[in-house]
């Protein structure tokens, strides 16, 4: 399919006798961002480091706009931009040097492409200091920059917003998408982080241990795992909690601290119930859903490990 | 993706590097020392008279030793062959201790052949991969659409290049300094080469008069052609090891016991197939007795060419094929 720009296929690695990643397999399709979510240590920076034919496969097989990474290493590696576990560039040159360095690795046209790179990822003034003097966040953007000096249809980015405050992070998350949205290209990010999945993708793949757990649309997988729990907040909680019991509403809970009350109730039940609490007295302040997140997802999947 | 652009790249790499600049200066500094301490030194030495009456009155004291009886037998090698050349330094009249900013220069070339260009060679060589690694830059270097054969050919051109430099301003520096000290005329003056001990006694028969100037590139390029062998071991080492620590401290340790090995154990003579031992390749050949029996200019030469050749097979077999997992 032309719409598949980047294909890994039942991808495993071994060190020695331990298996880092197990028939691995994910679709990577035009314009989508592709969060690739799971703990530390769960396989993938060894994942990405075969995607970009750092490390090779002992099984399986990468096509990155159908070119082979094994067997067609150089054409398939003009389509792609990456930065693998950390914005790493040469401290004791210049952003300026930097991008200039590796244009020169590039086809012909790459060279041109730095003013406007340097502009997109806000670099510009600093780009003739020395990338030593920059801080991590402007590593990790003069990284995407390098990464982007290519035109590839494919940015590979580890752990973007690793390390990095609020404001970095809503920066790279504001750039992946307007890569994504306004030009065109798919984006592979890894992450450990689940509210950045959640915010910066389009479609989720979850490993764990070495193996791919679930995949698909990030909306799919948080109404899979959408609950009915709802969040109840009034006063006086203990008379808003029996009632909810004695209404059908299950797994009640009254908060120890404050005015709260937990409960699982079918959403269509929700404005009886919350006439019925009116009606005997409690003052109702606040009702909320919180609503699945990635977070639930994983856990459910995982089996409750920590992430 | 021209290769000259990739060239260019590791130029630039090597040249903004602080180690660059040390290099630079080690030289400037160590051959400003030698010629102030030699300068020094000489006057004292000379004391003014004929360098005849010198050269006689030192071939006398040699024969006393050798009379004498008590030197060991590899010492008496070294003696017979002393007074073999120095009596054919008279016989041409030619001053064998003759000093001028051109011999310096020449004799700068043999002295640093040992240890001080062959490690200047290891300070680039053993930094060329492994910085990469410890760095991370590897990672962006070989995903790039270059292949690895290219990238790692492009740090042996540029490698060879820094080494050309260094042996190129080593030699500028040491004519600067030498003709400070000496004057810098003289570049036409003959000299005498190709000594070699013939059996037990002085073999007179290879040596030949040449004008230094000649002689001073032949022995400059002597010392480039063990750099540049030094450089490509010193490379597989940086492939190898991976950190520059490392490289740098296996070749150094490597270079040294090459300057310690003939001297403590001469008798073993396998040791002339190592690289280290083969190092001084313009001493082979301006005739200085070789300190294993059979290690002839010719010979070094071949032992280094095939040592490099087998560190840049290795090194790029390795480089190509290893996995990056740093």
């Amino acid at each position: 399919m032309a719409d598949e720009v980047l294909v890994a296929e039942h991808l495993t690695k071994r060190f020695g006798r331990r298996e880092a990643v197990s028939d691995v397999s994910f679709t990577l399709h035009a314009g989508e961002v592709l969060g690739f979510l799971g703990p530390n240590g769960a396989g993938k920076t060894t994942t990405i480091r075969m995607l970009v034919g750092l490390a090779r496969p002992d099984s399986g097989r990468i096509r990155i706009r159908g070119l082979d990474v094994a067997t067609d290493f150089r054409r398939a590696m003009t389509h792609v931009g990456s930065i693998v576990e950390s914005p790493d560039l040469y401290r004791y040159l210049t952003g300026r040097e930097n991008l200039l360095h590796f244009a020169r690795m590039l086809p012909d046209g790459a060279e041109e492409r730095i003013e406007g790179l340097a502009e997109m990822a806000r670099l510009s003034e600093r780009l003739d200091d020395k990338v030593a003097t920059y801080s991590l966040g402007m590593r990790q953007r003069l990284g995407i920059a390098q990464a982007l000096l290519g035109n590839p249809d494919v940015l590979i980015l580890d752990e973007p917003v690793n390390g990095l405050d609020p404001a970095g992070i809503r920066e790279i998350r504001e750039l992946v998408r307007h890569l994504a949205e306004d030009r065109g290209i798919s984006v592979f990010v890894s992450s450990h982080l689940l509210s950045e999945v959640e915010l910066m993708c389009d479609r989720v793949s979850i490993i764990h241990r070495g193996r791919t757990l679930a995949s698909g649309p990030v909306r799919e997988l948080l109404e899979g795992f959408a609950g009915d729990q709802i969040l109840v907040r009034a006063r006086p909680a203990s008379l808003a909690a029996e009632r909810l019991s004695a209404l059908g509403a299950q797994e009640v809970e009254a908060s120890r601290v404050g005015d709260f009350v937990t409960a699982r109730l079918e959403p269509a039940r929700v404005p009886d119930v919350l006439r019925e609490l009116v009606g005997a007295g409690v003052d109702v302040y606040s009702v909320e859903r919180p609503g699945a997140s990635l977070e639930d997802a994983f856990l459910q999947i995982t089996g409750g490990e920590t992430v | 993706m021209r290769f000259a652009g990739l060239v260019e790249n590791e130029i630039l790499k090597i040249s903004r590097q602080r180690r660059f600049r040390v290099v630079v200066l080690i030289l400037i500094a160590l051959i400003g020392l030698i010629v102030f301490a030699q300068s020094r030194g000489r006057d004292r030495y000379l004391g003014g008279k004929d360098w005849r009456v010198r050269t006689q009155e030192r071939m006398a004291s040699i024969q006393n030793w050798l009379r004498d009886g008590r030197m060991p037998a590899s010492s008496q090698r070294w003696a017979r062959f002393e007074l073999g050349r120095l009596q054919y330094h008279i016989d041409r009249d030619i001053d064998p201790e003759a000093i001028s900013g051109p011999l310096f220069t020449r004799a700068f070339a043999n002295a640093s052949s040992y240890l001080l260009l062959p490690l200047l060679a290891i300070v680039f060589a053993s930094d060329i991969v492994s910085a990469e690694f410890q760095q991370g830059t590897i990672k962006i270097l070989l995903t790039r659409p270059v292949g690895r054969v290219r990238v790692l050919a492009s740090k042996l051109a540029a490698l060879m290049l820094a080494i050309t430099l260094t042996t190129l301003f080593g030699a500028l520096v040491a004519y600067a300094f030498g003709g400070i000290a000496y004057g810098y005329r003289g570049w036409g003056a003959p000299v005498l080469t190709g000594f070699r001990i013939g059996g037990e006694s002085f073999d007179p028969a290879g040596v030949r008069s040449i004008a230094l100037w000649k002689d001073t590139i032949l022995v400059f390029g002597l010392a480039w052609f063990a750099m540049l062998c030094v450089g490509a071991i010193g490379l597989l080492t940086s492939v190898l090891l991976r950190s520059t620590a490392a490289a740098m401290g296996t070749m150094l340790a490597a270079l040294i016991a090459g300057t310690i090995l003939p001297r403590l154990a001469s008798q073993w003579e396998a040791q002339k197939f190592l690289f280290v031992t083969c190092l001084p390749l313009p001493d082979y050949y301006s005739g200085s007795p070789p300190p294993i029996p059979g290690l002839t200019i010719g010979f070094a030469a071949a032992v280094l060419a095939i040592w490099a050749a087998a560190a840049l097979a290795a090194a790029f077999i390795v480089f190509a094929r290893r996995d990056v997992l740093a």
